[in-house]
């Protein structure tokens, strides 16, 4: 009983993703064995430091980790155990355990050598095992390390704590250049640098286009596509003007898939939000999903590559802008560039919803119009989790139906019960009084 | 005289006694690294947040994956236990204190609440500018929601307060380095806790009283002596079960154990930078510990000094931080041959769990073995 009510049809940019995403692959190995060429683990989600250092390509342990759980459960499972006997339970993050239990054995997935780091430079996040991680290659080797720091506070804006916190990050950044600079032989190129700031709000334009589009009905392309590509620009950087061009394309695409009608979907009935990353080892649950009719069109975390955005009276997304140093003056210098870069409008920075503005996730559930939300619990990876009850009470409250499933960290599939899944998105969807559409 | 058993277990009497005899606010904190001597030269009383051993029906519907003390903290604001709290402050820390700070506030809206940023990053050269910068937004919070001025004089009283306490804890930690220690385990771990409910002033009196009739004890019998790594603890149960078992825990390196007396606040004519410049020096948690790893060299110093024989790592089920280091702490144990034995706890402790494993454990331990060569524990005492 398959009550197709719209064409469906795969994206067309899908080719260009995958190239994108083998060429940031392609780029690790080639850094650990390129001479002269640097390889560090940290965050590249804030600033792209392969553009002042041409030679430096910078990873996290997420999306290696993420990628892992995909694609291997053996190796991944035998990443785990190799971090496991070394003293790491199951509260930790399952990317942290994956990414550095390929580091104790020495070898990849594709059973090459594993890529080991020549610096670590910071990972300020939120999560606290972000904060850590940088540690199990400085454990390897006597490596270069720095720190830095993702400041808040709670309650109104306040200008005093906001200059110290951007004084203290801005400090971090420059002493972390200078030092890779002298230690590594290597010059920052300045210009390139401040040429390239406007690349990441022009990225985040065409996100943004895309997560507008995502609020019609039918959704035009659904969370399964966007997790497919949400990473290139942030977590995965590749050649900014090449990613420029792909958010582009894609944003056209799905506007071109509005324009006609077609769907992610081609039953949808029931629309859906998450809260954070999936079950990267399970992710058939979308399609499993979609018998029923159900599309999941996303979650903050996965429409994170919009930038800061709110929900305005008219009923769509806005971005957030804020007066960003110097004002009226041209950026000219480094500092200038990472006083423009850290003047980012607090409270509406990756994760920042959870503490300060915590009516965003009904804000979003009420922006692309959803019936359900399925909220994973993870035991490990604190940051995965802090706050999901809470965020599924109030949707509950707003009269989204919310289901709950538990598992370990969406990179460690060890605790989570997939029949059991299933049955549960079953016996969730059969209580709404819908049933699937196909076998 | 009131002991400190007698406090902690009758805290929250003890803390509704303060505020009627004083008139004054009680201020709650959930870690360590919270300046306390802000808070105490506002005239408050800072009272640290700690776990029970209650039944839990309240937290399951707000929280997951929390470690069961943050739980149970917010289990104990549920219940009205801290009823006599005005105010809650959280720091830049635990993710799951977070939880537990942010989680209270929605149930209690109307309590004072302030958020403290203390850098993770130490080192830096603008950490200790940044600290400053917080801790005078916090006095000015402070000043505006008391209606009181925090002078230069009420901040050297305060950090005078607190350094005689840190130094007097500090003498009792001393006392547990003899052969034969004249206090055991359990004893001093109910100090330390009784210590950061009570008002210091008031404690420093029972501290020195306490020391003059401490010191002239008989020492406890020669025993296995242990140290005590991991999550922080909230009780004295597990001490307690070590000593049934003819061992002591004679030295620990938790955060509200020697990780919260180990420095003190140096004068400065910058109050609240030197008070920022001890909190940032202060030996690093095991989430602070974040770059150049410093809780390794520090448990070994303190595993010398203490002559321990052997290592309990007790750990709380879903403690993400001492999860994350527990790699780097078993490879120090492994690589110096130090007998050790990790177990996970809840906020009751497994006993016969437990029991059995210390019991692995001291069998392991033939005390003198892994001591520097000569050392003796031959002329002992026995108490």
């Amino acid at each position: 009983m398959n009550k197709q009510r719209w064409e469906t049809r795969p994206l067309e940019i899908w080719g260009k993703a995958k190239e994108l995403r083998a060429q940031w692959q392609r780029s690790i190995n080639e850094a650990a064995e390129r001479p002269g060429a640097m390889l560090a683990h940290g965050n590249t989600g804030e600033f792209d430091w392969s553009i002042g250092f041409d030679d430096l390509t910078v990873i996290e342990d997420n999306p290696v980790g993420a990628m892992m759980a995909s694609k291997s459960d053996a190796f991944s499972r035998k990443c785990r155990l190799a971090s496991e006997v070394r003293g790491w339970g199951r509260e930790i993050c399952g990317y942290v355990q994956n990414c550095w239990g390929s580091q104790f054995l020495g070898y990849e997935m594709d059973d090459g050598a594993f890529p080991f780091r020549d610096m670590s430079i910071p990972f300020p996040d939120p999560c606290d095992q972000h904060l850590k991680r940088g540690q199990q290659c400085m454990d390897l080797s006597p490596i270069p390390r720095w720190g830095a720091d993702y400041p808040m506070y709670l309650g109104p804006l306040d200008p005093k704590r906001e200059q110290a916190f951007i004084d203290h990050t801005v400090y971090c950044y420059l002493q972390i250049i200078d030092d890779i600079e002298r230690i590594f032989d290597h010059k920052f190129d300045d210009e390139k640098m401040i040429g390239s700031l406007n690349i990441l709000p022009a990225l985040r334009e065409q996100a943004l286009r895309i997560s507008r589009l995502m609020t019609h009905t039918p959704a035009p392309i659904g969370q399964k596509e966007l997790y497919s590509f949400y990473t290139l620009g942030l977590l995965t950087k590749v050649d900014p003007k090449e990613t420029l061009d792909f958010w582009t394309s894609f944003a056209d695409e799905v506007q071109w898939r509005v324009d006609n009608h077609i769907a992610a979907v081609a039953t949808e009935r029931f629309r859906w939000m998450e809260a954070h990353p999936s079950p990267w080892n399970f992710l058939k649950y979308f399609r499993y999903m979609e018998k029923y009719g159900a599309v999941c069109i996303g979650s903050q975390y996965s429409h994170i590559i919009s930038g800061p955005i709110e929900l305005g009276e008219d009923g769509q997304f806005h971005h957030i802008q804020r007066k960003k140093p110097p004002e009226g003056q041209e950026i000219r210098t480094r500092e200038d560039a990472f006083r423009h870069i850290f003047t980012e409008a607090r409270g509406y920075r990756f994760k920042d919803d959870e503490y300060c503005r915590k009516w965003t996730i009904t804000d979003f559930a009420k922006g692309f119009h959803v019936d359900g939300a399925i909220m994973p619990l993870w035991r490990g990876g604190v940051g995965c989790t802090l706050t999901r009850k809470e965020q599924g009470l109030r949707l509950s409250e707003m009269g989204v139906h919310v289901l709950h499933y538990e598992g370990s960290q969406p990179g460690d599939r060890t605790d989570l019960d997939e029949r059991r899944f299933l049955d549960q998105l079953d016996t969730w969807m059969e209580s709404l009084g819908l049933e699937k559409l196909e076998a | 005289m009131k002991t400190f058993k007698e406090i902690l277990e009758n805290r929250h009497a003890y803390a509704k006694s303060w505020k009627a005899k004083t008139g004054r606010k009680v201020l709650g904190f959930y870690d360590t690294y919270f300046p306390e001597e802000v808070a105490y030269a506002a005239g408050l009383m800072p009272v640290r947040i700690l776990a029970e051993h209650e039944a839990d029906d309240v937290t399951d519907r707000l929280m997951y994956g929390n470690c069961y003390c943050t739980r149970d903290m917010l289990n104990q604001f549920a219940r009205g236990r801290y009823d006599y709290i005005d105010g809650l402050v959280s720091i830049e820390s635990c993710q799951w204190w977070y939880n537990a700070f942010d989680t209270t506030l929605i149930m209690f809206p109307d309590l004072f609440s302030h958020y403290l940023f203390t850098p993770d990053y130490l080192d830096a050269r603008t950490s200790k500018d940044v600290m400053r910068s917080e801790l005078s937004v916090f006095a000015e919070r402070l000043e505006e929601w008391l209606g009181t001025k925090i002078t230069d004089e009420k901040l050297d009283d305060a950090i005078n307060v607190y350094n005689k306490n840190r130094a007097l804890l500090r003498r009792i930690y001393e006392l547990r380095r003899f052969d034969t220690p004249v206090i055991l385990g359990s004893e001093t771990m109910e100090i330390m806790l009784a210590n950061q409910v009570m008002d210091k002033a008031e404690a420093n009196v029972m501290l020195e009283s306490l020391l003059s009739d401490i010191e002239k004890r008989e020492p406890y019998q020669d025993c296995v002596r242990l140290m005590l790594l991991g999550s922080e603890t909230y009780d004295v149960s597990l001490e307690r079960l070590v000593e049934s078992l003819g061992a002591n825990v004679v030295v620990d390196e938790l955060d509200n154990g020697t990780g919260c007396i180990a420095n003190d606040v140096i004068p400065l004519k910058d109050r609240l930078m030197a008070i920022g410049l001890r909190y940032l020096g202060k030996p690093h948690s095991a989430l602070k510990d974040s770059i150049w790893r410093r809780r390794q060299e520090r448990i070994f110093q303190l595993y010398e000094d203490w002559q321990a024989d052997g290592v309990i790592i007790a750990k709380q089920i879903y403690c993400h931080p001492h999860g994350t280091d527990m790699y780097a702490v078993w490879k120090l144990l492994r690589e110096r041959n130090i007998p050790y034995i990790t177990f996970e706890r809840d906020t009751t402790l497994p006993q016969e769990e437990t029991r059995l494993a210390v019991e692995g454990l001291i069998s392991q331990i033939e005390p003198g073995r892994t001591r520097i060569a000569g050392w003796s524990r031959s002329g002992a005492k026995t108490g």
